[in-house]
């Protein structure tokens, strides 16, 4: 059975386009046509549920019950893949219930793939943070790099959980087409579809990402294989 | 074969958690398969035996043929531990039946263990409390527990006053009981089964639940916690060797977390 992916798209600070690429996930799997639910968790701007209010359940997990309504639902559902926006005001809150309700573990035994797409920043405190996330938490961290946020990339600040994973890379846009996807009626999947191969920024820029998702999907299957091969051999030499 | 143990938990306010701590004690020696059996003194309903039925009864406590139910069968009872848990306002006269009936004899001469685990309140009290039953405990292993599950916050205890009552009584050692989340405690009073019980997710009859995965890990991190606290003060080598200690250390020792 082929595990079902969680993707947490996380940072500790705020304006760093999480919704964004959340945003793009989700449009990449829907035009994929996989069964597919978002969460958003910021609770005072709920921008991912309203764009998309049939996929995205919007959550404020500082209460127990709305922690519940989150993972208790995540944990039961092993078959669709799974898209989290962290917002930045639940980021330790998130990350501190999951390590005291053993969430990562749980999600793994039950084949959930839980993936946190840390986008970076060169602030001390990012990288700080994401070392000290990345060496305590059972979750696959995949480092973002948003052109848009910071210009450089400091590959050896945030080292991806497994080496073959590598980092994501999301290009820097310009100010105009930023306008123009930010329409609360654009879809990157339908732009896509209505102008295949159409020779816009829009499309280099939405291509190149998709590119990005569709190679780390394969990474990660890679990197599965690879263990399970690795598994049988040592079951094989134990016979 | 270890001697028989004999666990008391009580105070003589209300609403303290002692059955709560009664609950954690049952489940730390289950998962260590120490045989143990309980008595609850909320006589006639009961609170224990609600989630323990298998292995508590409820007695009265003040009536003769329930202490010889209790004390009389010590020796010859399948479970190596009792466990006495003591309703409000009953913990210093318990003590007091305990010392007329000889048991704190027959502790003093090694033949049995004895453990006190006094759960406190946040009045001052509590504090005054520590002082009429610590005239019983004197060979007993004396804990004074500390229970914020009940988000108390022991707001009446200043340092010096916390410090001067505790110099008193050298031979006494702190618990700490931490705070579980409200709706995962609730979830468990509803559930009327023991804690292990919830954390496997099944019922009272060992049938499969459907408690939520988030409650259920609030409550797993918490009773280890919890059971860490027993961990640290030995309390499985007391009920396995009755916790003597060298000739020449001291019996117990004060002991604060930071």
């Amino acid at each position: 059975m082929r595990p079902a992916p969680l993707y947490i798209v996380a940072s500790p600070r705020p304006r760093t386009g999480k919704t964004l690429i959340a945003r793009l996930m989700i449009e990449f799997f829907r035009a994929d046509g996989r069964p597919l639910v978002g969460y958003d968790l910021n609770p005072r701007e709920q921008a991912l549920a309203i764009r998309f209010p049939k996929l995205v359940w919007p959550v404020d997990i500082v209460n127990t019950r709305g922690q519940m309504e989150l993972f208790d639902r995540l944990i039961a559902d092993t078959a669709s893949t799974k898209i989290i926006d962290l917002g930045y005001g639940a980021f330790d809150q998130f990350f501190a219930i999951t390590a005291e309700i053993g969430f990562l573990q749980e999600a793994r035994r039950r084949l959930i793939e839980p993936i946190v797409l840390f986008v970076t920043d060169p602030a001390p405190a990012t990288v700080r943070s994401y070392a000290e996330l990345r060496g305590r938490s059972a979750a696959t961290f995949v480092p973002v790099h948003n052109e848009s946020v910071s210009l450089m990339f400091a590959k050896q600040d945030f080292p991806g959980t497994r080496a073959e994973c590598g980092a994501i890379r999301i290009p820097r846009l310009s100010p105009i087409v930023r306008g123009v996807i930010d329409r609360p009626s654009f879809s990157f999947g339908a732009y896509m579809t209505e102008q295949p191969g159409g020779p816009t920024e829009v499309h280099q820029w939405v291509g190149e990402i998709f590119t990005e998702f569709r190679e780390l999907e394969l990474r990660l299957l890679m990197g599965r294989l690879t263990s399970s091969l690795a598994g049988s051999a040592a079951v094989r030499r134990n016979a | 074969m270890a001697k028989p143990t004999v666990i008391v938990v009580g105070a003589d306010k209300g609403g303290v958690g002692k059955t709560t701590v009664s609950r954690t004690l049952l489940d730390y020696f289950t998962a260590h398969h120490i045989p143990t059996r309980a008595f609850d003194t909320e006589s006639p309903k009961g609170t224990l035996k609600r989630f323990h039925p298998d292995n508590s009864d409820i007695v009265d406590v003040t009536s003769v043929a329930d202490q010889m139910r209790i004390f009389d069968t010590l020796s010859n009872a399948d479970s190596s531990v009792t466990i006495l848990d003591v309703r409000a306002g009953l913990l210093s006269p318990t003590l007091r039946a305990l010392r007329d009936i000889g048991f704190l004899d027959s502790v003093k001469k090694g033949q049995l263990t004895f453990v006190v685990f006094h759960i406190l309140g946040s009045s001052i009290a509590s504090l005054n409390e520590i002082e009429d039953t610590s005239t019983f405990v004197g060979d007993s292993k004396y804990f004074l527990v500390k229970n914020f599950i009940n988000n108390t916050s022991f707001f009446e205890w200043d340092q010096a006053t916390h410090s001067s009552y505790f110099k008193k009584f050298k031979d006494a050692v702190e618990i700490t009981i931490p705070k579980l989340n409200e709706m995962a405690y609730e979830q468990v009073e509803l559930a009327s089964v023991p804690f292990l019980t919830f954390v496997a997710n099944k019922g009272l009859k060992g049938e499969a639940a459907n408690y939520s995965f988030v409650l259920r890990g609030y409550v797993r991190h918490w009773l280890g916690n919890v059971w860490a606290e027993y961990d640290r003060i030995k309390l499985n080598d007391i009920v396995a060797t009755g916790g003597a200690a060298p000739a020449n250390s001291p019996r117990v020792q004060v002991v604060s977390r930071s």
